[in-house]
């Protein structure tokens, strides 16, 4: 017995680390100076840094269970956390003087965002429907009141209330749907949901009832078609730190449940999610990318353009082999780092008087600084799927597996609305290169922030050059886990 | 003879109940949260109900779960509406229009 | 010749769902949180039938108890003008009721199928106490949840305090660190200005 415990702690090292580091941070923060926050941040770095250690100390080569079968750790489980530390590493770095000038620079930041990761790693080591409930909450709960965390702002205020109302409606339709899961397998176990399926098929109409709700409460997390309507309104409300974060991390997390509920527990339904996730993909596709055009607000663009990403995601998962999935897995953690490319070069324009949102405000980069205007280059390249990028790959990957799978058609669909939106990528590009800046003035950035960007956002190119050694670590971790 | 499809039922109509009170009430966020709470006793009526026919107790455990977690939801949401209220003076979702969403 | 068990269900569920409509319908906030306590209520009693005792009890207590008490509290302490938020109510009416109808149609069609009438289970889960079988898998198979809730209630009270928290505006409290380091400069302001020359004719005038 002790031994078996022993075990199962090992297991969940790193969520334990970093809760405690979590409630560390929260406490130190009530003894130290607001002038010297940079305990804080370097605490919270670090606790990142302990937490990839722990990971990839055993990273998983084979599935292992941990209580009671409720927590699983396998290649795909370790893989997507590691990608999360990484992300919110690089939100923190980003948004660290943007928060400054906000006066949102404040302990309870950090412990929430470190909250919400673990919300995430629960998330994605979930193997139980109680426990994909209980991680989505933790994260949930945290990011509506981080977005709500610049307290004086009606923009943000507002935004909070509507993500807090939509995100509350999409956790009630996610458990009508468990419930009624639960009632035709009498099990929350997903491994137990997906034998029992497998071999006794019960009651169809009740499950296609469950079903519905759970894809409803998903793609509202995931911010899919007809399921969209928060994306735009809290990426423009929230300040922009706290939108990167919204916009980045949280998607892998939610791609994690998304394969785990799909792909493992309800397999044997798979014709009849396959239909439902075609039709969102397609029109999350179509929607994301022509609404994109009419933007003027530089965060409701990006908006809109991770609704359209969202689809190319779910577009993988539809394809329902091995392939599909990893290639989905490869397109939500190209997509994690472009975006923290593109929202960081927002934060970095703006300044304590001035906020970057209008696309208009990108007018003439190039002659303010050609070393952004090459970085946002990049990023909106990679955006819009053009190669040698990373975003290349990551399309191409996702429609060549939805080819394989027989659907040629709305892949021929979805390149063609690829082109439409490549109108709104280039456009920004164009104001970049050729038209007169607006605003004078420098840009400023400390110097860890410009090394780090460009690192990162060159890996968008370097990793679009040679991009096997990334796709096979993908594919090897969605064949290490699902078989 | 009651069965399991009553209690399902029962569960069915209260949650259509709280979606066309979502419907209804989309100008009062007070009423919206009323609503979503109505939507997960919904919830747990049929966890109740299908741990009582399966003779399964982990849908009365996932209930345990679900009160403790709305608990912490509906605090959270308070404490927004306390914010809006004090930038706006109004709960009124019309008066929320900063953004043009 | 119904049996008392399904009268108790029948009038239950008809005080449940009457103070549902109840809570979407009425003008006053206040009311709206009173019928859900009503409702909360009936809920107990109609899991009291099902045997779970525990859950039914922990809704009185935690729901009725805590919840709502915090839900008037909000409602009484905002002042809020009710018969603005009622506007359009009427407009939306028959969309959402027909929705709603629609719905439920479809629902109760799904549920109405004859595998569900399974009758109730009598067996040893029963005669121990729901408390403990509850206690007993809590803390064994489903220790890791519960630990995780205790997480999700310590960031429900940080971010509460981290929202709503202020310094009292009446508050005399001064930084003295601050009044010493005071300079002249802060506080004084010296302007240089022409003397106004309407002002010092109409004096001369005066003296005249």
């Amino acid at each position: 017995m002790n031994e078996l415990i022993q075990f199962d702690l090992s297991l969940i090292m790193p969520e334990i680390f970093v809760l405690s580091m979590a409630m560390v941070v929260l406490m130190t923060d009530l003894f130290i100076k607001p002038s010297s926050r940079w305990i804080i941040y370097s605490l919270s770095q670090l606790t990142l840094l302990g937490s990839t250690y722990l990971t990839g100390k055993d990273f998983a080569e084979e599935t292992q269970f941990a209580f009671s079968n409720m927590f699983v750790r396998d290649g795909l489980a370790d893989f997507l956390k590691m990608i999360s530390y990484l992300g919110i590493s690089l939100t923190f770095l980003y948004s660290r003087s943007y928060m400054k000038d906000r006066g949102l620079y404040r302990g309870e930041y950090f412990a929430l965002v470190l909250f919400a990761l673990l919300g995430m790693m629960i998330m994605i080591s979930s193997h139980n429907m109680l426990l994909v409930y209980m991680g989505l909450e933790l994260l949930s709960l945290c990011l509506y009141s981080i977005t709500a965390l610049d307290r004086d702002n009606q923009k943000a205020t507002e935004s909070a209330i509507k993500y807090f109302v939509l995100g509350a409606l999409a956790s009630g339709l996610l458990l009508y749907g468990m419930s009624m899961i639960y009632g035709a397998t009498s099990s929350l176990d997903i491994g137990i949901i997906s034998t029992t399926l497998f071999n006794h098929p019960t009651d169809h109409s009740i499950l296609v009832l469950g079903l519905v709700f759970v894809l409803a409460g998903l793609a509202f997390k995931l911010g899919a078609v007809p399921f969209q309507m928060w994306v735009p309104d809290v990426y423009e409300g929230a300040p922009s730190s706290i939108a990167m974060l919204i916009s980045s991390v949280p998607k892998l997390a939610a791609f994690a449940i998304t394969i785990r509920l799909l792909a493992d527990g309800l397999q044997s339904m798979i014709i009849d999610w396959k239909e439902m996730l075609l039709i969102m993909a397609v029109l999350s596709i179509s929607i994301g990318n022509i609404t994109a055009i009419a933007q003027k607000n530089i965060k409701r663009m990006y908006a809109y353009s991770t609704i359209s990403h969202i689809g190319f995601i779910l577009f993988g998962v539809m394809s329902g082999s091995l392939n599909g999935y990893a290639s989905s897995l490869f397109y939500v953690a190209s997509y994690m780092l472009m975006t923290l490319v593109s929202f960081a070069i927002l934060m970095i324009m703006s300044n304590k008087n001035f906020e970057c949102e209008l696309i208009e405000d990108f007018k003439g980069l190039n002659k303010r600084s050609p070393w952004y205007a090459f970085l946002m280059l990049i990023v909106m390249l990679s955006m819009a799927g053009i190669p040698p990028t990373i975003g290349f790959y990551a399309k191409f990957m996702v429609l060549q597996a939805a080819l394989e799978a027989g659907f040629v058609g709305f892949v021929i669909y979805a390149v063609m609305m690829v082109l439409v939106g490549m109108f709104y990528y280039l456009r920004i590009v164009k104001l970049m290169y050729f038209d007169e800046p607006k605003v004078k003035g420098k840009i400023e950035a400390s110097l860890d922030v410009q090394w780090v960007l460009s690192l990162n956002a060159l890996s968008l190119l370097i990793i679009g050059l040679v991009p096997y050694t990334f796709m096979e670590a993908t594919t090897q971790a969605i064949s290490l886990s699902l078989n | 003879m009651i069965g399991l499809s009553h209690y399902l039922i029962l569960a069915a109509i209260l949650f259509t109940i709280s979606v066309v009170g979502i419907f209804l009430n989309r100008k009062n966020i007070i009423i919206l949260l009323m609503s979503i709470e109505l939507m997960l006793l919904a919830v747990n009526i049929n966890f109740i109900a299908f741990s009582y026919y399966l003779n399964d107790i982990a849908g009365q455990i996932f209930v345990f779960f679900i009160l403790t977690i709305a608990a912490a939801e509906s605090a959270i949401g308070l404490a927004i509406i306390v914010l809006i209220f004090r930038n706006t003076r109004s709960i009124n979702v019309d008066d929320l229009n900063r953004l043009s969403g | 010749m119904i049996e008392f068990k399904d009268f108790v269900f029948y009038a239950l569920s008809f005080v449940l769902v009457a103070s549902g409509l109840s809570v979407i319908t009425s003008r006053n906030p206040v009311t709206a949180a009173l019928s859900l306590v009503l409702a909360f209520f009936n809920a107990a009693g109609i899991w009291l039938l099902l045997q779970a005792e525990f859950l039914a009890i922990v809704l009185v207590l935690v729901y009725v108890g805590a919840v709502m008490v915090l839900f008037l509290f909000v409602v009484m302490m905002l002042d809020i003008n009710l018969d603005k938020l009622r506007e359009g109510f009427w407009d939306y009416l028959p969309m959402a009721g027909f929705i709603g109808l629609l719905m439920m149609v479809e629902m109760v069609l799904v549920f109405k199928t004859k595998e569900f009438n399974l009758s109730p289970v009598d067996d040893s889960l029963k005669s121990i106490s729901n408390t403990e079988v509850i206690g007993n898998t809590l803390y064994s198979t489903y220790v890791l949840p519960f630990e995780l809730a205790s997480v999700v209630l310590l960031i429900a009270i940080v971010s509460a305090i981290a929202l709503t928290l202020r310094d009292r505006k009446d508050s005399k409290k001064i930084n003295s660190s601050d009044q010493i380091n005071i300079k002249r400069q802060d506080r004084v302001r010296l302007v240089a200005m022409k003397s106004e020359e309407k002002y010092v004719k109409s004096k001369t005038k005066d003296r005249k």
